[in-house]
Parts: structure tokens; sequence; C-alpha cells
């Protein structure tokens, strides 16, 4: 015989994706979880900026083999998906001894996306830019380097801006593709400490902790468009 | 016999800033209105007003008799009774010459294809410019596009054609083939309200010339009293400063 | 050398898991089919309400957009595909990724079409509507055409991203390319499989990144 009367649809429907007691017990693993995607988004950044900007300077030079490679790069990790290279590192290394924890097959893969895209990017922005700008700089005694890094880069940077800031989010995001290689990152704490608690809370959590990690980064690149407003 | 257009007290405001105070004016059936005056003395805003491109806070616009700002007027029929040519043209890019013409003639006329292709040829005839139906307005010299813009209301058959600065955006030397067509028109009797600069050509071809500045309307009467001898300060002032006195 | 081979270009294996791998890319295929046409539908209406809405419509739709972009995808997908039992109802696996997948689309073709939609400039929306278009037509004759065209590449761009995408849906074992692959590999003990499905997929793609290079190279022509 029933003692309680059945729970309406609503109590239901909160307990099962907002309930307070399994939220408390997994606030700890969620914010290493935080921690983890911010530091892993911040090394991608870095390094896959870094190379793209680097390749594209590169390529600059004009040197036909090593602009045919530099292609082949950007076309290449601009057409696989970035879980493909994950996978392809994370489980395929090691058949060559070559054994790569979750966090760096996640940081490699996402940097050398980020490289490509970046790269195309640059390039883009650098082609922009009027020959004339080039002549001028070099009639005037500027050497090569200098004229890059004070004439055409400052004006490359201006184009370059709103895509890049809208490709860097969209990558960073990517950090949850590590999940899928057991990396501790927020989605595979959720992941996992739903299925443990058999509750969907913390599955809610890792989307709410998502949320206050980009959040501001979508408002910023927003402005950071309106900002630097690309003239077509 | 009732004008084909008249306004009444006409009243706009964009918010605290008011654009027309007032403005009476009545366009004759077959007559040509020339209205100048100095940049933002409302002239344009007025002009959009008669086809409700804006919408005046009050006073009445009446077209053929009929007051098109009360609610319940189809305003998609009046558009094709009021004509408007603008100063950049607003050609379709993704269009040929014909299909600019022949698109409201299509979708809102409902004639077939044949038959819209007709009319908008014999439209494009009167501007000058049937061998260039095909063309692309990208294709196009400002002159020509302006002359398909004035083709694509003629095309409508309206009974009265707005022009809003028509002459502004051309090249010089391209001007004389608009204000060619314009004159055109006018000896066939279309029913204009012409917004402009070309003081020569209202000289020649307008029946009525209207001085606004400020909101209001300041003077008006024929070319010969507006120009020759005009009468209050502002006017004679506007003139001196356009080299004509 | 030949080492590395037999790893990574097992030939054996690959003729062994070929058949299984393009199943995995029909059902990429079939999922992108579904996805992009209506992830498109469903940008261009969130645009056009964002555009041609009140501006509570505009906060509205931004605040949509912005949401679902920044919401990884991966995230959103499991959210839907476990939290959707957890509320008693039963959906089919490809619906439930279909879903996922179409909310994030639409954000982001939403932004493309905004841009595109801004980019007309306002009088051909007046001459349209001067010649007695309503409001529909004019949008659909005049406005629509020339934003597509305007953000032609951006679209293209968008739609590359949404086929790679389809990859997340082996991480809830939808049987497409990617998780065939890994499934395939866990059966040879081989990587052979992902290598060759990671040739597939820049089979797939490649030419549309060769593609939209081209565009966009064109389009930054400054004039």
């Amino acid at each position: 015989m029933n003692s309680a009367a059945p729970l309406s649809t609503l109590d239901r429907f909160l307990s099962s994706f907002f309930n307070p007691e399994v939220a408390a017990r997994y606030v700890v693993p969620m914010l290493d979880g935080m921690l983890l995607t911010v530091g892993l988004g911040l090394c991608v950044i870095a390094t896959g900026l870094v190379l793209g900007l680097a390749l594209a300077v590169m390529r600059i030079q004009h040197v036909r083999l090593v602009n045919f490679f530099i292609v082949a790069f950007a076309d290449i990790f601009r057409a696989l998906p970035p879980l493909v290279v994950i996978i392809l590192l994370f489980f395929a290394f090691p058949y060559i001894d070559l054994s790569m924890s979750a966090f760096t097959a996640t940081w490699l893969a996402l940097s050398l996306v980020l490289a490509a895209f970046t790269e195309e990017i640059f390039w883009a922005g650098m082609l922009a830019i009027p020959q004339g700008q080039w002549e001028a700089a070099r009639s005037t005694g500027l050497g090569p380097w200098a004229t890059l890094v004070h004439v055409i880069l400052p004006q490359a940077v201006r184009m370059t801006v709103p895509p890049l800031t809208n490709r860097t989010i969209a990558i960073t995001k990517g950090t949850a593709l590590g999940s899928v290689v057991a990396l501790h990152e927020v989605l595979n704490v959720s992941s996992a400490a739903s299925s443990e608690a058999g509750n969907a809370t913390p599955l809610v959590m890792g989307a709410v902790a998502y949320l206050i990690l980009f959040i501001p980064f979508v408002v910023l690149g927003r402005w950071v468009e309106t900002r630097f407003a690309w003239k077509r | 016999m009732r004008p084909a257009l008249e306004l009444r007290d006409l009243r706009k405001a964009y918010g605290p800033l008011a654009v027309l105070h007032g403005v009476n004016l009545s366009v004759p059936t077959g007559k040509l209105v020339f209205i100048i005056g100095p940049s933002g003395s409302g002239k344009s805003t007025l002009l959009r007003c008669c086809n409700l491109l804006e919408v005046p806070q009050s006073g009445a616009v009446l077209v053929d008799g009929k007051d098109i700002t009360l609610s319940g007027i189809n305003l998609n029929e009046l558009r094709q009774q009021v004509g408007m040519v603008f100063q950049s043209f607003n050609l379709y890019p993704h269009m040929t010459a014909l299909g600019n013409v022949t698109l409201a003639l299509r979708k809102v006329q409902k004639l077939s294809k044949a038959q819209a292709e007709d009319e908008g040829l014999q439209a494009l005839s009167r501007v000058g410019l049937t061998d260039k139906a095909d063309t692309y307005p990208g294709q196009l010299s400002g002159g020509q596009q302006q002359r398909v813009g004035i083709a694509r209301s003629l095309a409508l058959k309206p009974k009265i054609l707005l022009f809003d600065e028509p002459t502004s955006a051309l090249d010089p030397e391209l001007v004389g083939s608009v204000l060619q067509v314009m004159r055109e028109l006018r000896e066939s009797g279309m029913t204009m309200v012409v917004v402009s600069h070309e003081m020569g050509f209202a000289r020649v071809a307008a029946d009525h010339v209207v001085f606004m500045d400020q909101g209001q309307i300041v003077e008006q009467g024929s070319p010969q009293a507006i120009f020759d001898t005009p009468q209050h300060p502002r006017l004679r002032e506007f003139l001196t400063s356009l080299g004509q006195r | 050398m030949d080492n590395l081979i037999n790893v990574f270009f097992n030939p054996d294996i690959m003729s062994k898991v070929w058949p299984f791998l393009l199943q995995g890319l029909w059902m990429t295929i079939l999922l992108s089919l579904t996805v992009v046409p209506l992830g498109l539908v469903g940008g261009l209406a969130v645009a056009l309400a964002g555009n041609q809405g009140p501006r509570w419509l505009r906060w509205a739709t931004v605040v949509y957009v912005d949401f679902f972009r920044a919401f990884p995808p991966l995230v959103l997908l499991i959210l839907i595909y476990f939290g959707i039992p957890f509320l008693g109802i039963d959906m089919p696996k490809f619906i439930a990724v279909a879903m996922g997948f179409l909310l994030n689309t639409s954000s982001y073709y939403g932004e493309v079409f905004r841009a595109g939609l801004e980019s007309v400039p306002r009088g051909q929306m007046e001459a349209a509507r001067s010649t007695g278009l309503n409001r529909a037509q004019a949008l659909w004759h005049v406005v629509i055409p020339q934003a597509t065209r305007n953000v032609l590449p951006e679209l293209i761009s968008n739609t590359l991203e949404v086929i790679k995408l389809t990859a997340l849906a082996s991480v809830v074992a939808l049987p497409e390319l990617l998780n065939n692959a890994r499934q395939a590999q866990a059966l040879t003990y081989n990587p052979t499989p992902i290598v060759l499905a990671a040739l597939m997929y820049l089979a797939l793609l490649w030419p549309v990144v060769r593609l939209l290079s081209r565009l966009e190279h064109r389009s930054t022509v400054v004039r």
C-alpha cells in the first residue's frame, strides 16, 4: 500500500536535474575540472596562436617547398575533425612506443588545429595589405623584418582580430573533447559523476560550469568584433 | 479638379527632434512640383511621407482625395500608385535591368512572365535603355542605373512619381540623361514631385517651386517668382549661397 | 619504416575494416545532410527574427546565439542524449543527436546570416517596398539573396565545421565514421582503422577546404 503521494512531474524533474544534495557532493571535483579546462585552454591558445603566426611569417619567405608543407598542414588540420586528431594522437602513437597523456594529446591536437586556422587567417590578413605598403616601407630603408613588425603586422592584426577571436573560442571549447580520452576536465567529471549518482544533476552542473567559463569569452568576442569592425 | 496629391498640416518628429512643423502642399494632376531648400530642411522627409516610407505623427496625406495616413490603407497598393526614385538608385544588384523592372509586376501585379517582360521592356524603352535589358546594374553607368530606377517605378503605371534627389549621386556629365527622361515624363502628363538642387532644370521644367526651411514651407510660387523675385530673406540667402542670384 | 606501415597503414586490416568504415561514412553523410539544411533554415529564421522583429526579439536572438555559441557542442550532445531519458522520454539516438547539433548549428548559422542581413543596404528594402512588394516578398526576392551572396564564404566555412562536428556523435555510440573506426581499432588492436577514417575524412573534406581557401582569398582583395 502506498504511504506517500507520487511525486509530481516537476518534482521528479527537479530532483533528477537540480538535486542540491547530489550537487554538493561533486562541487570539489567539478572545480578541479574547471581549473584543468581553463589551464588547458590557455595552453592551447598560447601555442596555437604563436605557431600559426610563425607559420604565416614563414610563408612570406616564399620558399616553394616550405610553403607546400605549410599549406598542406593548414589544409589537413582544417579538414580533420579535432576529435579524430585527439584520438589519433592518443591511441595511435602508443603503438610506436610514443605514449601520450590525455592532457598532452588534447593540448597538442587542439594547438595544431588552432595553428592551422590561425595561419590561414593571418595569411589572408597579410594578403589584404597592398603591396604599396611594403614598397613604401622598404623605400625608406626599413629592413624586411622591421617592415613586417612596424608596418605590415599592425595592419594585418586589425583585420584578423574578429575571425581569430571567433575561431579561438570555437577551438577552446574543444577542451571538452578531452573527456573522450578520459582527461579529467569538466565534461568527463560530470559524466562520470552522473553515472555514479544515477542522477543528471552533475551534468547540469557541468553545463553551468561551461557557461560560466565561456559566456564571458563570447561576449568579449562580440565586443571585439564591433570594435575592430572588418570592412569589406 | 481634385489635386493628385495633397498634404495637410503634416507633422513629423524623430523623438524630440521635430522635422516637419505642419506642412501644407497641393500638387495638381499632371504638374511638376519642385522642392528646394538647405539640407536639414525636411524636404526628403516630406517626400518620403508621400508614400509612407516615413509615417507622419499627425496631418493628412491625400492621394487622389483619399487620406493614406488612416489605418486600413493597403500599403502595397498605394505604392504602386505613388512611385519613388531614389538618390542612390537602389537597384537590385543580383538581377538584370529587366529583372529589376519586372519583379513587382510579377509578384505584386501578378502578371505572367511574358506579360511582365513586355511591360518591362516598354518601360525601359521610355527611358531609352531597351538594349540594356539583360545587363546587370554593376555594368551600368550611374545615369543608366538611375534611368532603370525610373523605369522600375514607371512599369507599375503610377499616378504620381516622387524623386528624392535623383541626380545628386551622379557625375555631372551623366545628369543630363536623367533630366531628359524626367522632362519627357512631365511632357507626357505625369504628376511629379521632385526634391533636387538642379535649379536650372527647375527653371525650365517645373510648374511650381516650393522652398522649405527648418521643416516648413517658407515660400512657393512659379519658377520665375521664386528664382527671379524671391521675397523671403531666407530664400534670398539660400539662392545667393548657390550662386543663383 | 616497415613497422610504421604495419602499425598505421596495415593493408590487411584496411581491407577488412573498409566496408564497416564505409557504413560509418554513410551515417556521417546522412547526419550531415540532416543537420546542415535544418541548421541553415533555423539560422536564417533566427537572423530574420532579430533583424525584422521588435527590439526585445533582437535581444532574445542575441542571447540565444551567444548561449549556444558558448556551449561546447559535446556537452550539449551529452546533456540531451543522457538527460532526456531522465525525463522519461524515449527518443531514437539519431534524433537526440540531430537535435543537439541543430541547437548548436542554428546559432552559428544565425550569426552568419545576421551579418549577411546587416550587410544589405537599407535602400534595397525601401526600393522593394516602394514598388508595392510586401515585407515577405521584399525579404525573399531582394534582401535574402543578397545577404546570402555576401556571406557565402562564411556559410561554407560553417558547413565544413558542421560536418566535422558529426564526429562527436561517436561519443554516444552513433554508428558514424569515427565510432566505427574506434570499434574496429578495439577489435583489431591496431590503429590502422583510425588512420583510415582520418584519410576518409580528408577525402571528404579537403576539397571543401580548398574551395573555401579560394573563396576567402578572393573576397579579401582590397578595393
